[in-house]
């Protein structure tokens, strides 16, 4: 075997980030591999406390709250997290939008954050959020972020930095589907689909780069006559179609992470941006004639 | 970009079949090593009573699927936890290292399996495909070991925790050793 399971490898796993989040380390002393699957856990911890929608300590909670009465002083990875948010924002023409969690929660995809009252009106963006220089955040009007497009292959990033920074070469870390390796070995990774569990699923090979899925079909249901999902487009702020699976292949998660919802959103658009960051996504939509797949993007 | 180094193969179309997913992180022993390094357990499993599984579920809100409390204990007061949690599609066997106080220290799933209970759609079409990779035969669940898809939930863990802790608090904390 040439992938991932050469020895010695330890891998371990925990519940993070409302997922089954795995840290492989390959070609290490046993004690210190466990070292370093620690603190790569700890740093996905940490992100998943800054940055979670509903844990009332977190950053994003805190803003939620407060943000648009005064500016919020976050801690430097939220506020990173909240740039790479808004370049993404800008770059998609507001495709992709962290500003969405209120229609998450009118959809009940989120339970509504507490003492975050928002009042209706006109519907808020990403426009109307303010990053300040000392880590301040400030929001124009009254809007609910929600970074869960994105915080996780931000979480993905740190626990891979947090493996190089223990001396380990060769990982892979693996959030639910959300990917990063590092090292000179090739990982291989079936991506499943909307479609079928059960069906065939093709397979993607990935040497120090990151690869991020997303779909809403296990989140898809209907509400006030409409079918609605966990991902939404941040022009329409309509759901995305649910029977499309997205996996984008690019050299930082964060950036894979954020790109499926560009995709799923408008394919068309995304392929400029795509470009732009190297990046790779494969679609998949049960109606498309052949496989159903289809490749766009800057490596083909 | 500092991504010069970045080498990624898409392979599609190629395609393969997985039957079920399934991953072993960690054994038992493995797991109680890790978490209790150094110190010795002791077997301390218990058989629930009615009354007492109606109150940790009472106490959690979460159903006491085995009577059986998989636990160990250490001379410190710690406790070494086995459950297993099964949801929809998967079940997921974890363990969880308490402290003397009942906090939860630790906690690493062991395994990890998945299965839709039926057989595999395999179109006839794609079986051209199977086992083609660069000339060498895929060995599907030793080779592959990454799925990127549906995220998997993790919200039966997290009940099973608030079950496990109800446990102890209500059976094992009381308990002499």
């Amino acid at each position: 075997m040439r992938s991932c399971s050469l020895p010695p490898s330890i891998e371990r796993a925990r519940p993070l980030l409302g997922t089954v989040v795995a840290v492989r380390v390959r070609a290490a002393a046993p004690r210190a591999a466990h070292r370093a699957i620690d603190q790569a856990f700890a740093a996905v911890l940490e992100i998943h406390r800054l940055m979670s929608f509903q844990e009332e300590e977190s950053d994003v909670s805190r803003l939620n709250r407060a943000a648009a009465h005064a500016p919020v002083t976050v801690h430097p990875h939220t506020f990173r997290v909240l740039a790479w948010a808004a370049r993404m924002a800008q770059l998609s023409q507001g495709l992709f939008d962290a500003s969405i969690g209120s229609t998450l929660v009118k959809w009940g995809m989120l339970a509504a954050p507490r003492a975050a009252p928002l009042c209706g009106g006109s519907r808020a963006s990403f426009r109307d959020i303010e990053l300040r220089n000392g880590q301040q955040v400030f929001f124009k009007r009254p809007l609910w972020i929600d970074l869960g497009g994105i915080a996780k292959g931000y979480a993905v990033d740190r626990a891979v930095a947090a493996l190089h920074a223990c001396g380990v070469t060769s990982a892979c870390v693996n959030a639910g589907g959300d990917l990063r390796t590092a090292g000179t070995e090739a990982e291989r990774v079936t991506i499943r689909t909307a479609a079928s569990p059960l069906d065939v699923l093709p397979l993607v090979e990935i040497r120090r780069g990151a690869l991020a899925t997303s779909c809403s079909a296990i989140s898809a249901r209907s509400h006030a006559g409409e079918q609605v999902g966990c991902h939404v487009s941040g022009q329409t702020h309509r759901a995305v179609n649910a029977r499309i699976t997205v996996s984008v292949l690019a050299a930082r998660c964060v950036i894979a992470d954020a790109l499926t919802k560009v995709v799923l959103a408008d394919e068309a658009a995304a392929a400029p941006l795509l470009r732009r960051f190297h990046a790779v996504a494969h679609v998949h939509h049960p109606d498309r004639p052949g496989t159903g797949w289809r490749t766009i993007g800057g490596l083909q | 970009m500092k991504n010069a180094r970045l080498l990624l193969i898409p392979l599609s179309p190629l395609a393969l079949v997985t039957p079920a997913y399934a991953v072993t992180y960690l054994t038992v022993e493995q797991a109680q090593t890790l978490m209790f390094e150094g110190s010795v357990l002791t077997r301390d499993t218990r058989e629930l009573t009615a009354a007492q599984i109606q109150a940790i579920e009472s106490d959690s809100g979460v159903k006491v699927i085995n009577p059986q409390v998989n636990a160990w204990h250490d001379s410190a007061g710690g406790w070494f936890l086995l459950d297993q949690v099964i949801g929809k599609h998967e079940f997921i066997n974890y363990a969880v290292a308490l402290d003397a106080s009942g906090a939860v220290r630790q906690l690493e799933i062991l395994d990890y399996h998945e299965s839709y209970g039926g057989e595999v759609h395999l179109p006839a079409w794609r079986r051209q495909f199977i086992g083609k990779h660069h000339g060498s035969a895929l060995q599907l669940n030793g080779d592959i070991k990454n799925i990127s898809g549906a995220t998997l939930s993790c919200g039966h863990v997290t009940d099973g925790v608030r079950r496990l802790l109800a446990t102890y608090a209500l059976v094992l904390a009381s308990a002499e050793h």
